[in-house]
Protein backbone atom coordinates (compact mmCIF):
# COMPACT_ATOMS: atom_id res chain seq x y z
CA UNK A 1 0.00 0.00 0.00
CA UNK A 2 1.25 3.47 -0.65
CA UNK A 3 2.20 6.12 1.56
CA UNK A 4 -0.33 8.71 0.22
CA UNK A 5 -3.58 5.84 0.28
CA UNK A 6 -2.06 4.80 4.07
CA UNK A 7 -2.21 8.12 5.06
CA UNK A 8 -5.97 8.91 3.29
CA UNK A 9 -7.31 5.66 5.26
CA UNK A 10 -5.84 7.28 8.48
CA UNK A 11 -7.10 10.19 7.72
CA UNK A 12 -10.37 8.75 7.13
CA UNK A 13 -10.32 6.24 10.27
CA UNK A 14 -9.84 9.68 12.27
CA UNK A 15 -12.81 11.02 10.78
CA UNK A 16 -14.94 8.17 11.43
CA UNK A 17 -13.89 8.11 14.90
CA UNK A 18 -14.81 11.87 15.61
CA UNK A 19 -18.15 11.19 14.20
CA UNK A 20 -18.67 8.24 16.19
CA UNK A 21 -17.20 9.42 19.98
CA UNK A 22 -19.59 12.75 19.46
CA UNK A 23 -22.59 10.75 18.27
CA UNK A 24 -22.19 9.14 21.61
CA UNK A 25 -23.18 12.05 23.50
CA UNK A 26 -26.21 12.75 21.58
CA UNK A 27 -29.47 11.48 23.15
CA UNK A 28 -31.22 7.97 22.54
CA UNK A 29 -33.70 8.43 19.81
CA UNK A 30 -35.73 5.41 20.60
CA UNK A 31 -35.32 3.29 23.54
CA UNK A 32 -34.65 0.13 21.62
CA UNK A 33 -30.92 -1.61 21.85
CA UNK A 34 -29.28 -1.05 18.16
CA UNK A 35 -31.15 2.22 17.21
CA UNK A 36 -29.23 5.17 16.63
CA UNK A 37 -28.24 7.39 13.56
CA UNK A 38 -24.84 6.06 13.13
CA UNK A 39 -23.20 9.18 11.45
CA UNK A 40 -19.75 7.01 11.26
CA UNK A 41 -21.18 5.53 8.68
CA UNK A 42 -21.30 8.56 6.37
CA UNK A 43 -17.47 8.01 6.09
CA UNK A 44 -17.88 4.34 5.34
CA UNK A 45 -20.07 4.44 2.81
CA UNK A 46 -17.61 7.17 1.23
CA UNK A 47 -15.08 4.68 1.18
CA UNK A 48 -16.55 1.79 -0.47
CA UNK A 49 -17.24 4.00 -2.96
CA UNK A 50 -13.77 4.97 -3.23
CA UNK A 51 -11.43 2.67 -2.35
CA UNK A 52 -10.57 -0.62 -2.95
CA UNK A 53 -12.21 -3.42 -1.19
CA UNK A 54 -9.32 -4.75 1.79
CA UNK A 55 -9.04 -0.61 2.11
CA UNK A 56 -12.88 -0.36 3.04
CA UNK A 57 -12.48 -3.67 5.12
CA UNK A 58 -9.02 -2.47 7.13
CA UNK A 59 -10.98 1.11 7.50
CA UNK A 60 -14.33 -0.50 9.03
CA UNK A 61 -12.10 -3.13 11.03
CA UNK A 62 -9.95 -0.19 12.51
CA UNK A 63 -13.01 1.97 13.40
CA UNK A 64 -14.69 -0.67 14.78
CA UNK A 65 -12.29 -1.88 17.28
CA UNK A 66 -11.10 1.36 18.38
CA UNK A 67 -14.63 3.10 18.34
CA UNK A 68 -15.07 0.00 21.05
CA UNK A 69 -12.08 0.64 23.10
CA UNK A 70 -12.61 4.84 22.84
CA UNK A 71 -17.03 3.63 24.08
CA UNK A 72 -15.82 1.19 26.71
CA UNK A 73 -18.17 -1.24 25.51
CA UNK A 74 -16.63 -3.88 24.92
CA UNK A 75 -19.75 -6.47 25.73
CA UNK A 76 -20.98 -4.41 22.38
CA UNK A 77 -18.12 -5.82 20.30
CA UNK A 78 -20.20 -8.88 18.78
CA UNK A 79 -22.94 -6.97 18.16
CA UNK A 80 -20.83 -3.95 16.07
CA UNK A 81 -18.32 -6.46 14.04
CA UNK A 82 -21.07 -8.67 13.25
CA UNK A 83 -23.24 -5.63 11.70
CA UNK A 84 -20.17 -4.47 10.27
CA UNK A 85 -19.18 -7.37 8.60
CA UNK A 86 -22.82 -7.95 7.13
CA UNK A 87 -22.82 -4.04 6.16
CA UNK A 88 -20.02 -4.00 4.50
CA UNK A 89 -19.74 -7.08 2.33
CA UNK A 90 -23.57 -6.26 1.44
CA UNK A 91 -22.33 -2.90 0.17
CA UNK A 92 -18.73 -3.82 -1.27
CA UNK A 93 -21.34 -6.16 -3.57
CA UNK A 94 -23.92 -3.51 -3.93
CA UNK A 95 -21.27 -1.37 -5.17
CA UNK A 96 -20.65 -3.22 -8.86
CA UNK A 97 -24.50 -3.06 -9.17
CA UNK A 98 -25.85 0.51 -7.81
CA UNK A 99 -23.81 3.67 -9.51
CA UNK A 100 -22.31 6.62 -7.02
CA UNK A 101 -25.38 9.26 -7.72
CA UNK A 102 -27.55 6.26 -5.99
CA UNK A 103 -25.22 5.90 -3.31
CA UNK A 104 -28.12 6.72 -0.58
CA UNK A 105 -29.54 3.29 -1.92
CA UNK A 106 -26.53 1.24 -1.42
CA UNK A 107 -26.69 3.29 1.97
CA UNK A 108 -30.12 2.10 2.98
CA UNK A 109 -29.38 -1.14 1.91
CA UNK A 110 -26.09 -1.66 3.88
CA UNK A 111 -27.80 -0.57 6.89
CA UNK A 112 -30.51 -3.29 6.19
CA UNK A 113 -27.66 -5.57 6.46
CA UNK A 114 -26.12 -4.01 9.46
CA UNK A 115 -29.22 -4.94 11.60
CA UNK A 116 -29.64 -8.40 10.41
CA UNK A 117 -26.21 -8.81 11.49
CA UNK A 118 -26.70 -7.47 14.62
CA UNK A 119 -29.95 -9.18 15.17
CA UNK A 120 -28.34 -12.70 13.92
CA UNK A 121 -25.58 -12.12 16.64
CA UNK A 122 -28.22 -11.27 19.01
CA UNK A 123 -30.24 -14.07 18.30
CA UNK A 124 -26.97 -16.30 18.81
CA UNK A 125 -25.41 -14.69 21.57
CA UNK A 126 -28.86 -14.80 23.79
CA UNK A 127 -29.85 -17.99 22.83
CA UNK A 128 -33.33 -16.57 22.32
CA UNK A 129 -35.57 -15.59 20.04
CA UNK A 130 -37.60 -12.92 21.64
CA UNK A 131 -35.17 -10.16 20.37
CA UNK A 132 -36.45 -10.59 17.18
CA UNK A 133 -39.84 -8.72 18.35
CA UNK A 134 -37.14 -5.37 17.83
CA UNK A 135 -36.15 -6.57 14.18
CA UNK A 136 -39.06 -4.67 12.48
CA UNK A 137 -38.74 -1.64 14.13
CA UNK A 138 -35.01 -1.78 13.87
CA UNK A 139 -34.49 -2.25 10.09
CA UNK A 140 -37.56 1.12 9.94
CA UNK A 141 -35.41 2.82 11.96
CA UNK A 142 -32.35 1.67 9.92
CA UNK A 143 -34.18 2.79 6.80
CA UNK A 144 -34.42 5.87 7.48
CA UNK A 145 -30.72 6.41 9.31
CA UNK A 146 -29.75 4.73 6.31
CA UNK A 147 -30.95 6.99 3.66
CA UNK A 148 -29.64 10.14 6.36
CA UNK A 149 -26.30 9.18 6.41
CA UNK A 150 -26.04 8.39 2.31
CA UNK A 151 -27.14 11.89 1.30
CA UNK A 152 -25.05 13.23 3.63
CA UNK A 153 -22.03 11.17 1.76
CA UNK A 154 -23.50 11.95 -1.13
CA UNK A 155 -23.67 15.87 -0.55
CA UNK A 156 -19.80 15.26 0.55
CA UNK A 157 -18.53 12.94 -2.19
CA UNK A 158 -19.47 15.45 -4.63
CA UNK A 159 -17.25 18.52 -2.86
CA UNK A 160 -14.56 16.23 -3.15
CA UNK A 161 -12.07 17.05 -6.12
CA UNK A 162 -11.21 13.87 -7.85
CA UNK A 163 -7.95 12.86 -8.06
CA UNK B 1 -31.43 4.52 -14.24
CA UNK B 2 -30.24 1.19 -14.93
CA UNK B 3 -32.35 -1.83 -13.99
CA UNK B 4 -29.72 -2.95 -11.09
CA UNK B 5 -30.84 0.15 -9.53
CA UNK B 6 -34.40 -0.28 -10.31
CA UNK B 7 -33.92 -3.65 -8.66
CA UNK B 8 -32.97 -2.47 -5.52
CA UNK B 9 -35.37 0.73 -4.71
CA UNK B 10 -37.71 -1.72 -5.21
CA UNK B 11 -35.88 -4.17 -2.68
CA UNK B 12 -35.61 -0.87 -0.70
CA UNK B 13 -39.23 0.53 -0.86
CA UNK B 14 -40.31 -3.07 -0.03
CA UNK B 15 -38.16 -3.75 3.47
CA UNK B 16 -39.47 -0.46 4.61
CA UNK B 17 -43.10 -0.87 3.72
CA UNK B 18 -43.25 -4.45 5.08
CA UNK B 19 -40.66 -3.24 8.47
CA UNK B 20 -43.35 -0.07 8.84
CA UNK B 21 -46.24 -2.19 8.99
CA UNK B 22 -44.68 -5.05 10.80
CA UNK B 23 -43.18 -2.70 13.65
CA UNK B 24 -46.79 -0.98 13.94
CA UNK B 25 -48.52 -4.74 13.92
CA UNK B 26 -46.23 -5.42 16.55
CA UNK B 27 -47.09 -2.71 18.31
CA UNK B 28 -50.72 -3.34 17.99
CA UNK B 29 -50.87 -6.60 19.35
CA UNK B 30 -48.99 -5.27 22.49
CA UNK B 31 -52.04 -3.13 23.14
CA UNK B 32 -54.27 -6.01 22.78
CA UNK B 33 -52.18 -8.36 24.63
CA UNK B 34 -51.58 -5.85 27.51
CA UNK B 35 -55.91 -5.25 28.06
CA UNK B 36 -56.30 -9.04 28.05
CA UNK B 37 -53.19 -9.33 30.41
CA UNK B 38 -54.56 -7.17 33.29
CA UNK B 39 -57.38 -9.27 34.90
CA UNK B 40 -55.81 -12.65 34.34
CA UNK B 41 -52.37 -13.35 36.11
CA UNK B 42 -48.58 -12.64 34.83
CA UNK B 43 -45.53 -14.44 34.58
CA UNK B 44 -42.70 -12.60 34.12
CA UNK B 45 -39.36 -14.59 32.87
CA UNK B 46 -36.13 -13.07 33.84
CA UNK B 47 -33.74 -14.99 31.66
CA UNK B 48 -30.33 -15.19 30.95
CA UNK B 49 -28.44 -16.74 27.86
CA UNK B 50 -30.04 -20.38 27.60
CA UNK B 51 -31.35 -19.82 32.06
CA UNK B 52 -34.89 -19.21 33.25
CA UNK B 53 -33.45 -17.64 36.68
CA UNK B 54 -36.62 -16.60 37.98
CA UNK B 55 -40.35 -17.04 36.67
CA UNK B 56 -42.48 -14.06 38.79
CA UNK B 57 -46.32 -14.50 39.11
CA UNK B 58 -46.68 -10.96 38.91
CA UNK B 59 -49.82 -10.46 40.09
CA UNK B 60 -49.20 -11.77 43.26
CA UNK B 61 -45.50 -10.31 43.93
CA UNK B 62 -44.80 -7.92 46.63
CA UNK B 63 -43.17 -4.92 45.62
CA UNK B 64 -39.61 -4.80 45.87
CA UNK B 65 -35.94 -4.90 44.14
CA UNK B 66 -33.15 -7.39 43.45
CA UNK B 67 -30.12 -7.62 41.63
CA UNK B 68 -29.05 -10.14 38.72
CA UNK B 69 -25.34 -10.51 38.58
CA UNK B 70 -24.09 -11.35 35.37
CA UNK B 71 -21.28 -13.91 35.21
CA UNK B 72 -18.86 -11.97 33.08
CA UNK B 73 -19.15 -9.11 35.20
CA UNK B 74 -22.18 -6.21 36.09
CA UNK B 75 -25.62 -6.43 37.50
CA UNK B 76 -29.24 -5.33 36.73
CA UNK B 77 -31.10 -3.75 39.15
CA UNK B 78 -35.01 -5.17 39.16
CA UNK B 79 -37.87 -3.64 40.40
CA UNK B 80 -41.31 -5.12 41.11
CA UNK B 81 -43.79 -2.51 41.49
CA UNK B 82 -47.72 -2.94 41.69
CA UNK B 83 -47.82 -5.98 39.90
CA UNK B 84 -45.54 -4.59 37.03
CA UNK B 85 -41.51 -5.28 36.33
CA UNK B 86 -38.58 -3.18 35.04
CA UNK B 87 -34.97 -2.43 35.06
CA UNK B 88 -34.25 0.26 37.67
CA UNK B 89 -31.12 0.62 37.52
CA UNK B 90 -28.02 -0.92 35.79
CA UNK B 91 -23.92 -0.88 35.77
CA UNK B 92 -23.43 -1.16 31.66
CA UNK B 93 -22.49 1.79 29.68
CA UNK B 94 -26.16 1.96 27.26
CA UNK B 95 -28.77 1.88 29.84
CA UNK B 96 -30.95 0.81 27.07
CA UNK B 97 -32.98 -1.71 29.37
CA UNK B 98 -33.71 1.01 31.61
CA UNK B 99 -35.14 3.40 29.15
CA UNK B 100 -37.10 0.29 27.55
CA UNK B 101 -39.08 0.83 30.61
CA UNK B 102 -41.78 -1.46 32.11
CA UNK B 103 -42.68 -4.97 30.43
CA UNK B 104 -45.40 -4.38 28.81
CA UNK B 105 -46.03 -6.43 25.80
CA UNK B 106 -45.84 -10.34 25.07
CA UNK B 107 -44.12 -9.78 22.06
CA UNK B 108 -41.82 -6.84 22.91
CA UNK B 109 -38.77 -7.87 26.22
CA UNK B 110 -37.24 -5.85 27.95
CA UNK B 111 -33.25 -6.75 26.55
CA UNK B 112 -30.17 -5.94 28.35
CA UNK B 113 -27.28 -7.18 25.56
CA UNK B 114 -24.48 -6.51 27.52
CA UNK B 115 -25.49 -8.84 30.35
CA UNK B 116 -27.30 -11.42 27.73
CA UNK B 117 -30.62 -10.23 30.03
CA UNK B 118 -34.34 -10.81 29.15
CA UNK B 119 -37.13 -10.09 30.77
CA UNK B 120 -40.33 -11.30 29.25
CA UNK B 121 -43.90 -12.63 29.77
CA UNK B 122 -43.99 -16.60 30.40
CA UNK B 123 -46.14 -19.41 30.07
CA UNK B 124 -48.23 -19.73 33.43
CA UNK B 125 -47.25 -23.55 33.82
CA UNK B 126 -44.78 -24.84 35.22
Amino acid sequence: MKVRRLTELSLLTGLALIIFVVELRFPDILPIPGVKLGLANIITIYAVYKYKAVEVALLVLARVLLGTLFAYNFSALIYSVSGAFCCLVGMLLLRRIVPIRWLWLCSVMGAFFHNTGQIAAAVVVMGSFSVIAYYPILIAAGCIAGAFTGICAHLIINKIPEK
Amino acid sequence: MTKGVKVCLTVVVVIFIVSVSASIFIMLLSEKSNSKKASEENYAEIVQGNEILYRINLSKEPDRKFRVEYSGGGWNEITIENSQIFISDADCSDKTCIKTGKLRSEYVPIVCLPHKLVIRFGEQDE
